[in-house]
């Protein structure tokens, strides 16, 4: 049994009687009115005024000509029928008779009649004209929304689609499917269903046949670019004329191509764009393992060169090379820990943690880094352990404590402070750099992103993304409190552990 | 007694380390700056015989660095050499076109670049009692006391080893040079093979002596060979 949508005007025709009754319903008032506006003139001539023929004759025309106007030809004619035999009966002699005694009578009569069924006809014609002319002007009229709303189109929804459901919105199609070759999808749209048009809209977007189906209203076409079929279109409703259904088809096949080209030109600037994201990173991770390496490189050659003899110099670069392998060590671990998060395999190993050591081991782990700049840790008392996977969010601190000393002046100092929040404990990093500037604040977390000023600056621009996809994992956030001329203020909360936790 | 002044800019704290320890084990006294910035602070006001200056720094980096110093103090007796990651010929002769003498990439050995900073340093005697004092040609002028050529009432300083490629030339007059010997005699005898240098050099001398750098009358290359300086005949 077929499916019953509702809204539909199926269940409206189902109901409905024969068209002829249809028909006859609608003209049987106007044919009474006509039958009344004769009688009328009749009632007038004959008992009110009293005229003679000719102006009771021309009173008649008079109202035939207003009924061919108003109404039409079939209103006109009985009409016009009807005034005959009023004017025979009551105007021509005998009077009162249908019997016409003076052959001259006849004459008249006979020019009353066609003067009254050809200025009906003309009448008519015009109106058709008219009608005509409506109907253009609407066509054209949803043909040109129609094609603005083609051109409007956004890419956030599949554009077949969105051009599938205007199609069928505008010129009030009962249903409407297009049917894209270049995807091989049809989409339906409309209180109707065409689901028995699917081969019929392939053979169509294949050979560009026309199909017209009378019984159900339905015709499908070619939807053709350059000649060539690109989709096909079935429609089922008050079909519009050849020339309006081309244009239709038309306005489909430009909206399809417009979709398509975008889309390629996106495809393309998305390409180049992670081309040079590419490149930045590895320009970046380059320069980042480059520098411990010439540390080493340096201290190790001219220890083996002998250019330095002196046992405290030899030991400062036995030192040095030391610190950087240590340096390296971090740096290599980081990069993979980064790249299986990237790969997504984050997985969290929590236990209760005191904020305040972890902070401390940060700093300290990061002395040569912050190089005798001045950080001020501020501590909230009795702040209450945080759940967390203490390696993790070290490499989150770190990474703020990082950007901060990078973006921000080497002779101004650093604040690190911690606080509980109803939301947790927050890890605040504050510098006292030239801010970011406004269009960049929503993307420093994207990943391989870095502000419009800093092109020249280090690190993988991987860095935030990561904090922040980390914190997330724990339930907490990483966001961008202040940022000022005065300085900028990044932000972490962690959730407290659970009292029993509590090692 | 020290063998020299150098500053070293550099943003990482370990290299400083490490250059501060060998520089200073090599008789030279030694300043650090940690940015562009501060390095263009403490050449105000201090006088030093060479920078070394590393390219990849954050704020201004090491080429504006070194464009700066060379605007700046256009007279300065000052000697520069670049540090960078980059190995290729543009990152070469950008660091040279911005007035650097000479370039080093990281990661270096401290021998090499202890080389290159005693070359860097070196005056070459011999050249200096070669040419002659101040050289009048047609439409240039010279000093080599004050460094200072005057072209069409326009004054420009020459740097260092500007003045010391030029004084080469001069003392060899309307003779082909080779690059290898021009390399050898000017930077110093581990070099030989960087042409590049030369044709940034040239190209450096040719705007401040010649009328007409891009058709050069005095300063000439010789295809294939090297270069040659041509002196008109002086009575």
């Amino acid at each position: 049994m077929p499916a019953i949508r509702e809204g539909g005007t199926s269940q409206l025709d189902r109901g409905a009687p024969p068209a002829w009754m249809r028909a006859a319903a609608s003209i049987a008032p106007r044919l009474l009115g006509s039958l009344g506006i004769v009688a009328t003139v009749t009632l007038v001539c004959f008992h009110a005024v009293r005229v003679n023929a000719i102006t009771a004759g021309f009173a008649y025309l008079v109202a035939v000509l207003a009924v061919a106007t108003w109404w039409g030809l079939i209103e006109a004619t009985a009409a016009s029928i009807a005034a005959m035999l009023c004017f025979n009966y009551f105007f021509l002699p005998p009077l009162l008779t249908f019997t016409i005694a003076d052959p001259q009578n006849w004459v008249a009569l006979l020019a009353f009649l066609a003067t009254s069924i050809i200025a009906s006809q003309v009448s008519e014609h015009a109106k058709e004209r008219t009608r005509e002319a409506l109907a253009r002007q609407r066509d054209m009229e949803r043909l040109y929304a129609l094609s603005r709303s083609i051109l409007l189109t956004h890419t956030e929804e599949d554009v077949a689609r969105q051009i599938a459901r205007q199609i069928a919105q505008v010129f009030d199609f009962r249903a409407g499917a297009l049917y894209d070759r270049a995807t091989g999808a049809t989409y339906n749209t409309g209180p109707e269903d065409l689901t028995g048009f699917d081969e019929r809209l392939r053979e169509s977007a294949v050979k560009g046949t026309l199909f017209r189906d009378s019984l159900t209203n339905t015709v499908v076409t070619a939807i053709r670019l350059g000649g060539e079929p690109i989709g096909a279109l079935a429609l089922r409703g008050l079909l519009p004329s050849d020339t309006v259904l081309q244009a239709l088809a038309n306005l489909a096949a430009i909206g399809l191509e417009k979709a398509r080209a975008q889309e390629a030109a996106s495809h393309a600037q998305a390409a180049q764009q992670s081309q040079e994201l590419k490149s930045t990173l590895l320009d970046a991770m380059a320069h980042e393992f480059k520098t411990p390496l010439t540390s080493m490189k340096a201290a190790t050659s001219a220890l083996l060169s002998d250019v330095v003899s002196a046992p405290a110099s030899r030991r400062e670069l036995i030192t040095v090379v030391d610190e950087e392998i240590d340096h390296l060590n971090r740096l290599v671990t980081e990069a993979i820990r980064m790249a299986r998060i990237e790969a997504g395999d984050l997985q969290l190993t929590r236990a209760p943690c005191a904020v305040e050591p972890m902070l401390k081991e940060v700093l300290g782990s990061m002395e040569s880094v912050i190089a005798g700049r001045s950080v001020n840790l501020q501590v909230a008392p009795d702040l209450p352990y945080v759940d967390v996977d203490a390696e993790l969010v070290e490499l989150v601190i770190r990474q703020l404590v990082d950007n901060a000393l990078r973006y921000s002046p080497s002779a101004t100092p650093l604040t690190v402070r911690a606080g509980r929040t109803a939301g947790g404990v927050v890890v605040g990093i504050r510098d006292h750099g030239p801010g970011i500037a406004p269009e960049d604040r929503a993307r420093v977390f994207e990943k391989y992103y870095r502000g419009s000023s800093s092109s020249k600056a280090r690190g993988t621009g991987l860095g935030l993304a990561i904090a922040r996809e980390i914190a997330r994992a724990h339930g907490g956030e990483v966001w961008l409190e202040t940022s000022s001329p005065q300085g900028s203020e990044f932000c972490l909360s962690l959730p407290v552990a659970q009292a029993e936790d509590r090692a | 007694m020290s063998l020299g002044r150098i500053l070293v800019v550099d943003d990482e704290p370990q290299i400083r380390r490490v250059m501060r320890t060998t520089l200073v084990a090599n008789g030279y006294e030694m300043a650090e700056a940690r940015s562009g910035e501060d390095a263009l602070e403490m050449l105000r006001n201090e006088r030093y015989d060479l920078v070394l200056l590393d390219v990849n720094m954050p704020g201004l980096g090491g080429i504006a660095t070194c464009r700066t110093i060379r605007t700046e103090r256009p007279g300065l007796d000052l000697a520069i050499i670049m540090l960078t990651v980059r190995n290729d010929e543009k990152d070469k002769v950008e660091a040279l076109d911005a007035g650097a003498d000479d370039y080093v990439t990281k990661p270096y050995g401290t021998p090499e670049l202890l080389a290159r900073i005693r070359a860097a340093l070196r005056r070459t005697p011999l050249v200096q009692e070669a040419r002659p004092k101040r050289l009048k040609l047609d439409g240039v002028e010279i000093d080599f006391e004050t460094h200072l050529v005057t072209t069409r009432g326009k004054q420009a300083h020459l740097t260092v080893k500007e003045l010391d490629l030029l004084s080469y030339l001069v003392a060899h007059p309307n003779k082909v040079l080779t690059r290898r010997e021009l390399l050898q005699s000017v930077w110093g005898p581990d070099y030989g093979d960087e042409s590049e240098y030369l044709r940034v050099f040239t190209n450096r001398l040719r705007k401040k002596i010649e009328p007409n750098p891009s058709k050069p009358r005095y300063l000439l290359t010789e295809p294939w060979t090297g270069y040659r300086f041509h002196l008109p005949e002086q009575d």
